[in-house]
């Protein structure tokens, strides 16, 4: 039978949760879950054991059936042989669902593990029992601090669902995210995917109000059928990143038709990623690039960009990293030209786009003015003809990072027109240059400001080309 | 009207011949140059006659699979004596591999025009699947094919066939006459539905479509059944 989505919401919404045979000597997942709000509870038998987890100020029980009440999340980590005994043991209780952290079954290819996943299948199935995996981390909760973890952080809010056939991508994600100021709601580790499957995880967070954004690493669905009509669904009303991992070619030496010698894995999965309306990414820096650029920004608008950029030399790389990404510059309007060469040093410099501005707003420049910037920004606010802008900050090289007073002034500028009269698409470069420690600082103001932050520019640009994509193909769908 | 599934089934074959694929094809509604079967040289001139000249004659053999590879394609045959001709030619060069002659097929020369391959095939993971692009040398060594998951929406078929590279050449360039984009998108939406209704049909290969300033129209087709 189907696991009824209220199941699959109260296990990962717990209030309660066991678990059941942790080990030392980390015991990591009693320990992920220390800052757990409600009742958290342990179930081992092993004498050696238990000394450790009582040691660590954790309630061990040595049978489930004396745990209170009926936790809603099961974390399982004993040896696979015992996994049939725990399914049925939580079934009894009334366990709300389990996360089997246990590996060894299917993904083996041997007959104990597949018979061992069939056992657990056929009971969760005949109980509406919701397991997430086999053969996964589990779930992150940020509201709940459920973990799996250390780095997970344990708070209100977040807007972002993720969802991952690989435990390491994952965890990986989601802390990555992190450190790029990205908040993730929840994050689940698929596993196996032998009970509750990719469409199952994607149509809960479909309805999820906390993930706003939907993050997915996936090798191979379950159901690539219904997968891809969930998909296509749920991109009409939120943005879904699409990381599709394990490219390798099928043989097509069977083939007795061109089509189908052509249709590589590969070529499909691209085809129906973006059929779906769901933007396909094939790294882990390009997944968390372009969820900075859609958490972070407002809703792309269109493809003409104002690029800023403080040397000469970068202005026409970043001319270039916007060509690459099918990206537009545009002539700026009459009226900007007329009120920017009023003030803007063009010897060593350039205002039209992309902007070579050092000269003009660094005071360490002769004619340069700080408080020229706000007479820039105002001017392109005002200009009719772009729809975003990306603005290179130096992180080194006598930047402003190392003044951080003056990239404090610099940041309340840009700050004030990304959320005020601007209103567009606002991304912000800082190359890691020369200077790791002005960069690590820099980098993390610019975080910290709420900004979507690149290392290059071929990143942000290719980042926003991606979300303006969806944006514009969500539009055409009349979505 | 026969049934070309059901008579493939009957015969244990799950490879349709080309005379069967458009049959089915075309009772679908999908444009192709209809093909005849015929068993002697005297029902292929006889067929030519009622279709009108030019002709063009192909091996079906189910045994042959690259037609004209063994010399078993004639283009091009103005009238009955050069039908019967050629029919002699393709049953010597039959004989000479070994493989059983079943006849050859007859049909109407199409005039040429920019050719392009639609395509079906069934992913074991999202099920039927539509490709589209180029033919010649652009499939066969750059790839440059778009795919989409079955049932196509008609912005589907709109985008993939401006997604291939060699786009441009269906818009015209140096002076060549350019194809009929929207009568394309109608092509493949009509395979689509084709797909989308006939579980039984594995693959489809309609390879070259001829792509006119005023339509298109499917000039070789391969339809295979599951098994």
């Amino acid at each position: 039978m189907a696991i009824d989505p209220e199941r699959i919401h109260r296990m990962l919404n717990p209030k309660s949760v066991v678990v059941v045979g942790d080990k030392g000597p980390n015991f990591q997942w009693l320990t992920n879950q220390k800052e757990f709000d409600g009742p958290l509870y342990s179930v081992q038998l092993d004498p050696n054991e238990i000394k450790g987890i009582e040691e660590r100020g954790f309630t061990n029980f040595t049978s489930l059936a004396d745990v209170p009440g009926a936790p809603d999340l099961l974390i399982c980590a004993v040896p696979r042989q015992i996994t049939p005994r725990i399914v049925q043991d939580a079934i009894a209780k009334g366990i709300g669902g389990i996360a089997m952290f246990t590996a060894g079954f299917a993904e083996t290819q041997e007959d104990l593990g597949i018979e061992l996943q069939e056992r657990i299948v056929a009971m969760a199935n005949e109980a509406g029992m919701p397991i997430v995996g086999p053969n996964c981390m589990g779930i992150y909760n940020r509201r709940l601090g459920i973990r799996f973890g250390a780095g997970m952080t344990h708070a209100e809010g977040g807007n972002i669902g993720v969802m991952s056939q690989s435990g390491s991508h994952a965890a990986g994600i989601t802390q990555e995210a992190q450190f790029a100021g990205l908040d993730v709601t929840r994050t689940i580790s698929m596993g196996n995917a032998a009970i509750l499957n990719e469409v199952d995880y994607l149509e809960y967070l479909e309805r999820d109000p906390d993930s706003q954004f939907i993050a997915i690493y996936i090798e191979g669905p379950r159901d690539g059928r219904r997968f891809f009509e969930a998909l296509r669904r749920v991109t009409k009303t939120k943005p879904v990143v699409v990381f599709k991992g394990g490219t390798t070619e099928h043989g097509a030496s069977a083939a007795r038709t061109h089509t189908t010698s052509l249709a590589t894995p590969t070529a499909l999965w691209d085809a129906m990623v973006r059929q779906a309306g769901a933007i396909p990414v094939v790294t882990r820096d390009e997944l968390i690039d372009t969820l900075s650029a859609l958490v972070r920004t407002v809703p792309a608008k269109g493809r003409r960009m104002a690029l800023l950029a403080g040397s000469g030399g970068q202005s026409v790389a970043v001319s270039d990293s916007a060509g690459r990404a099918g990206l537009e510059m545009p002539r700026l309007a009459d009226a900007s030209y007329d009120q920017l060469k009023e003030f803007f040093n063009t010897i060593g410099g350039s205002y039209f786009n992309p902007f070579d501005m050092g000269g003009t707003i660094a005071p360490t420049s002769a004619r340069g003015r700080e408080e020229n910037l706000q007479r820039i920004l105002d001017i392109l606010s005002a200009d009719p003809n772009l729809d975003a802008a990306i603005y290179e900050v130096n992180a080194g090289g006598g930047g402003p990072n190392q003044d951080p007073e003056r990239l404090n002034r610099m940041l309340n500028a840009i700050e004030s027109w990304r959320d005020g009269s601007w209103g567009k698409s606002l991304l912000m470069v800082m190359h890691p240059g020369t200077n790791p420690e002005a960069y690590a600082t820099g980098r993390a103001a610019l975080v910290e400001r709420g900004f979507a932050v690149y290392p290059s520019f071929d990143r942000a640009a290719a980042a926003y080309a991606r979300v303006e994509w969806y944006y514009r193909n969500r539009a055409e769908r009349g979505a | 009207m026969t049934d070309p599934i059901a008579a493939a089934r009957a015969a244990g074959r799950t490879l349709l011949t080309e005379v069967e694929s458009k049959q089915l094809l075309e009772q679908a509604g999908i444009p192709v140059v209809s093909a005849r079967l015929a068993a002697s040289a005297d029902e292929a001139s006889r067929i030519a006659d009622e279709t009108g000249y030019p002709v063009v004659l192909k091996v079906v053999s189910a045994e042959i699979s690259h037609k004209s590879d063994i010399g078993g394609v004639e283009l091009n045959l103005a009238d009955a004596a050069a039908v019967r001709a050629a029919y002699a030619r393709i049953e010597a060069a039959v004989a000479k591999t070994g493989a059983k002659l079943e006849g050859v097929s007859v049909q109407r020369m199409a005039a040429p025009g920019v050719e392009v391959i639609v395509g079906m095939t069934t992913d074991h993971q999202f099920g039927p699947v539509l490709m589209f692009g180029l033919g010649g040398v652009m499939v066969e060594v750059l790839k440059d094919v778009a795919f989409r998951v079955v049932p196509l929406e008609p912005r589907d078929a709109s985008l993939m066939v401006r997604e291939v590279k060699g786009y441009p050449v269906l818009e015209g360039v140096r002076g060549r006459a350019g194809a009929d984009v929207a009568a394309l998108e109608a092509f493949i939406l009509k395979v689509s539905d084709f797909a989308a209704t006939h579980p039984e049909v594995a693959e489809i290969d309609l390879n070259p479509v001829f792509a006119y300033p005023d339509g298109a129209i499917g000039v070789d087709a391969r339809v295979v059944l599951a098994s």
